[in-house]
């Protein structure tokens, strides 16, 4: 029996195979029951997002790797070289290591990214409804997921953005002390504008404006996001009414003149003007800098940041990969302490110690009886207890693999065998 | 008519030198935690802030019970009473807004002024019925408060002026800037301080007048004291500052502005030589006379 895992991420598999071995959550699904068909798993569970499809599972084969790779071919209609080539495989702790770094970000393609938590959670939720996940398969993920909570919490690795809208955010952030009821235009309805309005309406931004060549487009944005859409000749007027601008129009020149800004804040109540221009050309006249209070930033500087934030996001790895040695540590001991004869001497060591506890709590009077008579309770008392043990040690040791597991995890959970570890 | 004066009590050193501690601890905790990181250390560093403006404040009432006097009778419990202030106001911010970016600069500036006003021994003057009295004890702690909010704005203004520059050099290496307060926060926290600021002093130089028309000669000419004049300009120009801010003036203006004020508060705080009516260890000729 062994933990093993197979699968394909964005550094093993191109964009076409990946989107070939995808699997959607009903495909998941089905993938599973086959492999539980043919025997290849006795437990598993599939984590699958945009850049990487990952089948985990405890097999029962001594050389799983191969076997599942054939069936994952058949089963996604794809070359077997071809899917043996780009695929990523582990076996024992290599796989628990795997899952550990994944769910901490360190595996992905945005170092340190937390959305990938959720979808091991989502993975995890799916197998347990399909009951496909047992003893091992749970610990090992719930293990995976407080893992990856601990690197975020107890590393900066994921505290610095490393997208454009992130960046944006985090700016907001330093310019203001709260983003509620603060109010943004947005020059340009487009894709990137959108995102990054979904992120600070989230943080709490209200007063929306938006203001477009095209009409129509502003106001769907507008009504979306419950703002107002304000006439494109009114854009440089607008920046004295608000207090983050953000622009992303496909415009081949500026068009923001730093001389229509300076006359629209010079009747402006003052506060610090956050302006975001996320255009390529620059939509804002780089002049707008010498305006005292107005804080400026293109697309130059966002990815500036964002490179600067990926590196120093890289210089927290050692620290996470430390966090993820000790998780892969602790579930070692849990699982090499899961096999039943393990389990047995564990509860036959914990029975004799509360045994022996209670004849030395009651010494004072058993002293008092003759050495007979004294030999008599020790033997009582030990035959109790091999009689109590019995029916759970041979439980233990009958049936399937993963019952005796369950059973297993079970006893230890019960009788707290871990904590005596520890 | 200066008797010899009995030695400052054991406790009073003993609380200052407490004082000291809690804010050189203080000093150093906000350093790590805003500086370096170490978050975790400043609910320390708050704690150790207000444990050292508590026994600086026991200090102060101790050092005017054995003077006999108010604290601030002379310089040097001007002096202390002022670094309790700057502690006490930045206690009360960073409770308000929960940012702890000015302790690093406050703190040492809070020792400081603690640590001159126990290594210098207090004069041993016995103070005269003019040093006594609520006008005086207002018009000292008023303005003292005033001038404590003033060096707390110049503090934000100097914070607001870092952040900002170091917001618009963010993408070549400004990483001081995570580290400092909102550009908003420090805004608003520089126009509260001067608006205290002003209010009190507004106050202070009340009963300074009240007091000065109860104790002095008309004749005395009290009015034409370089240090009340200075303090009116002081007056004069913080509430021009606050003002322009509440209209809406450019907040770097007025960081810069209140940065300059601080000239005019070091001059007003140290022109004591060249007055006549605020020499505390000397009674103004005038006052000694109506009193012989």
């Amino acid at each position: 029996m062994e933990i093993v895992f197979v699968g394909w991420n964005h550094r093993t598999a191109v964009l076409d195979l990946r989107e070939r071995l995808s699997l959607t959550p009903d495909r998941a699904r089905e993938a599973l029951n086959g492999m539980f068909a043919e025997r290849l798993l006795v437990e598993g569970a599939i984590v699958s997002t945009c850049n990487r499809a990952e089948i985990y599972g405890v097999s029962e084969h001594a050389d799983p790797v191969p076997e599942l790779h054939a069936y994952l071919s058949r089963f996604h209609s794809v070359d077997h070289e071809t899917l043996s080539r780009a695929a990523l495989s582990g076996r024992g702790s290599d796989t628990v290591r795997h899952l550990f770094r994944v769910a901490s970000g360190l595996d992905s393609l945005v170092l340190g990214e937390a959305e990938i938590l959720g979808q091991i959670r989502e993975a995890h939720r799916r197998a347990a409804e399909m009951k496909t996940s047992r003893a091992v398969v749970n610990r090992l993920f719930t293990s995976a997921l407080e893992c990856g909570k601990r690197v975020r919490t107890e590393t900066s690795l994921g505290t610095r953005p490393a997208s454009v809208p992130g960046i944006a955010l985090q700016l907001a952030g330093r310019v203001f002390e709260e983003l509620a009821g603060r109010r943004v235009l947005l020059i340009g309805a487009g894709e990137v504008v959108e995102l990054t309005l979904r992120l600070l309406a989230d943080a709490g931004v209200t007063g929306i404006s938006i203001t477009n060549r095209s009409p129509r487009n502003a106001e769907a944005l507008a009504t979306m996001y419950g703002g107002n859409s304000i006439p494109w000749d009114d854009r440089e007027s607008a920046f004295s009414q608000v207090d983050i601008v953000l622009s992303a129009t496909s415009s081949p020149e500026p068009v923001v003149k730093a001389a229509g800004v300076k006359r629209a804040l010079s009747g402006r109540r003052r506060g610090p003007l956050l302006v975001l221009d996320l255009a390529v050309p620059r939509d804002i006249d780089p002049a707008i800098d010498s305006i005292a209070d107005v804080y400026r930033y293109d697309v130059d500087a966002l990815e500036a940041l964002a490179r600067k934030n990926t590196e120093e996001r890289a210089a927290e790895v050692p620290h996470a990969e430390a966090v993820v040695e000790e998780g892969v540590r602790r579930f070692h001991d849990w699982y090499s302490g899961l096999q039943t004869v393990d389990v047995v001497k564990g509860l036959r060591e914990k029975m004799e110690t509360l045994r022996r506890a209670e004849l030395e709590k009651h010494s004072g009077r058993l002293s008092r009886l003759s050495i007979e008579d004294r030999q008599l309770v020790e033997r009582v008392t030990e035959g109790l207890i091999a009689k109590i043990l019995h029916e759970p040690t041979v439980s233990l040791k009958q049936g399937a693999l993963e019952e005796r597991l369950d059973r297993a995890a079970a006893a230890r959970a019960l009788f707290k065998l871990d904590e005596e570890r520890e | 008519m200066d008797a010899a004066h009995p030695l400052m009590p054991p406790l009073y050193t003993l609380l200052g030198a407490l004082a000291l501690i809690a804010y050189a601890v203080a000093a150093l905790l906000y350093t790590a935690a805003v500086f370096l990181d170490r978050r975790s250390l400043g609910p320390f560093a708050t704690a150790g802030a207000a444990m050292g403006a508590i026994f600086n404040l026991v200090a102060l009432w101790l050092r005017g019970h054995t003077l006999h006097t108010v604290p601030y009778a002379d310089i040097l419990g001007s002096l202390s009473l002022f670094g309790f202030f700057l502690a006490a106001l930045h206690v009360v911010l960073e409770i308000r807004h929960g940012d702890r970016a000015l302790g690093p600069f406050l703190m040492p500036a809070s020792f400081l002024f603690l640590l001159l006003a126990l290594v210098l021994p207090p004069r041993a003057a016995s103070p005269g019925p003019e040093m006594r009295g609520s006008f005086f004890a207002l018009h000292v702690t008023l303005n003292m408060l005033a001038y404590s909010a003033f060096t707390l704005a110049a503090a934000l203004s100097g914070l607001y002026l870092l952040a900002s520059r170091s917001l618009r050099n963010l993408a070549s290496g400004g990483a001081t800037a995570s580290r400092l307060p909102s550009l908003s926060f420090l805004v608003g926290a520089t126009r509260t301080s001067l608006s205290v600021g002003v209010a009190t002093q507004l106050l202070g130089l009340g009963f300074g007048v009240a007091w000065a028309v109860q104790v002095w000669n008309p004749g005395s000419r009290w009015l034409l004291d370089p240090k009340v004049l200075l303090a009116f300009a002081t007056f004069g120009f913080y509430a021009v500052v606050a003002f322009r801010a509440h209209r809406g003036a450019a907040p770097v203006t007025t960081a810069r502005l209140a940065l300059a004020g601080l000239v005019l508060l070091a001059l007003s705080l140290s022109s004591n030589a060249l007055s006549r009516v605020h020499g505390f260890d000397r009674f103004p000729p005038v006052a000694r006379a109506q009193r012989s």
